[in-house]
């Protein structure tokens, strides 16, 4: 499905950040990434969603070489990609924010709108409320509702439980699993590494821009030496 | 009591008049980010246009106004592109300083190639209309009820269009209307089209019922700025209250002080606004 390579990137003339990292998606799965801070969670999800060119490496969905196209061109290649922070429009209501998502395509915007409202019930209530009203959990589901608007092939997750409470974390992890359980694959990076690896397919660990560990999420959750490095025991 | 409701009554006519430049300052700022004082040239250029084509061609206030528009709009992005935009990598205070130069060569221009003389349009002259002891006249109508209907339809634009929702997109996060397909670029560019072009329309307005002349718009950007600044830069439906305050402020203001004060409302109310709460009444960012 996803298969990237050799990815190397960074911010202008420093150093660069990505020295070769790679990632697979396969379908059905879900996939983790995790690593220390610094490491470039973040910056090869961006690469991958276009938003951060690409000195080295190909991008490649569905066999398709999407390595020269931009974000949009991504986008409409089937990449969806959730950002950590400011990731809904907060000066426009819910319904605005899902509807400005398929500026891009928008042909029949109005039923996957209201397909996203039937998956979070919250959303339909809230569609009138300014999107910074919401609270934590609720922002987050409406930025991958955005994302659900673009009709994806794969949805990128950068910390989605990032500041979210434990329950409104562990709401947020059962609504990435159903989405998942109904054929949507998920690539995501993840603070809460433990609980993440559990509902994983698969996980890779990302030191200093390249591949350190790679395996199972319940085998590297198991791992020794990646409890030791980031999950504090 | 007649001459205050009589002031209160031509101050909100006025400020639905400076509503209108307000309202391209603020877009203007809402997406690029920068305050635009050019903008005070833009209403400037509209109203030579408009006087133009309606002294030459006989053209009547609407179609003048139209006229005004696009002059403002063109003029507005020629500007852009070959000046401003070029020092967005500086900051905003570099832009807003170079459209301060801006506006003096433009005002230089259009008395370069207009003479530095008062204009006045060529309308029918009406007999104002009276009602419990206060005055309007047919023309203030016109042009008030000219400057709701552009209101109007900026904010259906802003709400309803696809573009203007990208618009408001754009404003509030770039990086991410990126992500959905817009050109924040693009947009921004038919931002300063529609902010310029709105001074332009405005600059017509308020000339309509005095003269014009070269300074006319830079004689009416306190009040512009002020209007913007007091609704809270960035915020639409807050230049169009802040306008109507000014308005307000300014014809009251003169009822007890010399006239030459009128302007000591805009500065006092941008000293006010910027110390105490520089988010504006309905600002919506802390910027
Ligand atoms: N927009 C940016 N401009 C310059 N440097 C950046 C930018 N974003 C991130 N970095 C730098 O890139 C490195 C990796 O950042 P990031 O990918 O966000 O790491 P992670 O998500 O793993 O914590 C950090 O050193 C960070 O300072
Ligand atoms: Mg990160």
């Amino acid at each position: 499905m996803l298969k990237a390579e050799g990815l190397v990137a960074g911010y202008g003339a420093a150093e660069e950040i990505l020295k070769g990292a790679w990632i697979d998606v396969e379908a059905g799965e879900i996939v983790t990434i995790i690593g220390p801070n610094g490491a470039g969670k973040s910056t090869l999800l961006k690469a991958i969603a276009g938003l951060v060119p690409l000195k080295g490496g190909t991008v490649k969905m569905n066999g398709a070489d999407v390595t020269r196209q931009d974000a949009l061109g991504r986008s409409k290649a089937g990449l969806a990609f959730v950002m950590q922070e400011k990731n809904v429009f907060g000066t426009m209501s819910v319904a605005e924010n899902l509807d400005i998502a398929s500026f891009g395509n928008s042909s029949g915007m109005a039923a996957r709108r209201e397909a996203i409202y039937a998956r979070y019930p919250v959303l339909a209530e809230k569609r009138k409320a300014m999107a910074r009203t919401l609270s934590g959990g609720q922002r987050q589901l409406l930025a991958m509702g955005m994302g659900l608007m673009t009709e994806p092939k794969l949805l990128l997750l950068d910390e989605p439980t990032a500041g979210l409470s434990p329950k409104a974390a562990e709401e947020l992890f059962m609504a990435i699993i159903e989405l998942n359980q109904s054929g949507l694959p998920v690539l995501m990076v993840e603070q809460h590494a433990l609980e993440a690896l559990e509902i994983s397919t698969r996980g890779y660990v990302i030191v200093t821009g390249r591949n350190a560990a790679t395996g199972g999420g319940k085998e590297l959750a198991a791992d020794p030496e990646v409890r030791r490095l980031f999950l504090g025991g | 009591m007649t001459i205050v409701a009589q002031a209160i009554l031509n101050g909100i006519m006025t400020g639905m008049l400076i509503a209108i430049p307000a309202l391209g300052l603020t877009a203007i700022f809402a997406v690029l980010r920068y305050v635009n004082f050019a903008i005070g040239a833009y209403a400037t250029v509209g109203a030579f246009a408009a006087w133009y084509v309606n002294t030459r061609f006989g053209l009547g206030v609407f179609p003048a106004a139209l006229v005004a528009f696009v002059a403002g709009g063109v003029v507005g992005l020629i500007a852009e592109q070959t000046a401003l935009a070029r020092l967005r990598p500086s900051g905003a205070l570099a832009v807003a300083i170079a459209s301060i130069a801006v506006n003096l060569i433009l005002e230089n221009v259009i008395r370069f190639i207009f003479g530095n003389d008062l204009q006045g349009f060529d309308l029918p002259i009406a007999r104002d209309w009276r009602f419990a002891g206060l005055r309007f006249g047919p023309q203030q109508l016109q042009t008030a009820t000219l400057a709701i209907v552009i209101m109007a339809v900026v904010f259906l634009f802003l709400r309803f269009t696809r573009f203007g929702k990208a618009m408001r997109a754009v404003a509030d996060n770039p990086d991410l209307g990126r992500l959905f397909g817009m050109d924040p670029a693009r947009i921004a560019m038919i931002t300063v089209v529609l902010g310029a072009g709105l001074a332009g329309v405005g600059g017509v307005l308020l000339g309509l019922d005095t003269a014009i002349d070269p300074m006319t718009g830079s004689r009416l950007l306190l009040s512009i700025f002020a209007a913007a600044v007091l609704g809270g830069l960035g915020s639409i439906p807050g230049a169009v209250l802040g306008a109507v305050m000014i308005g307000v402020g300014e014809e009251l203001a003169v009822l007890v002080l010399p006239a030459t004060y009128r302007s000591a409302v805009g500065f006092a109310t941008i000293l006010l606004i910027l110390s105490l709460r520089p988010a504006g009444i309905l600002g919506e960012r802390n910027t």
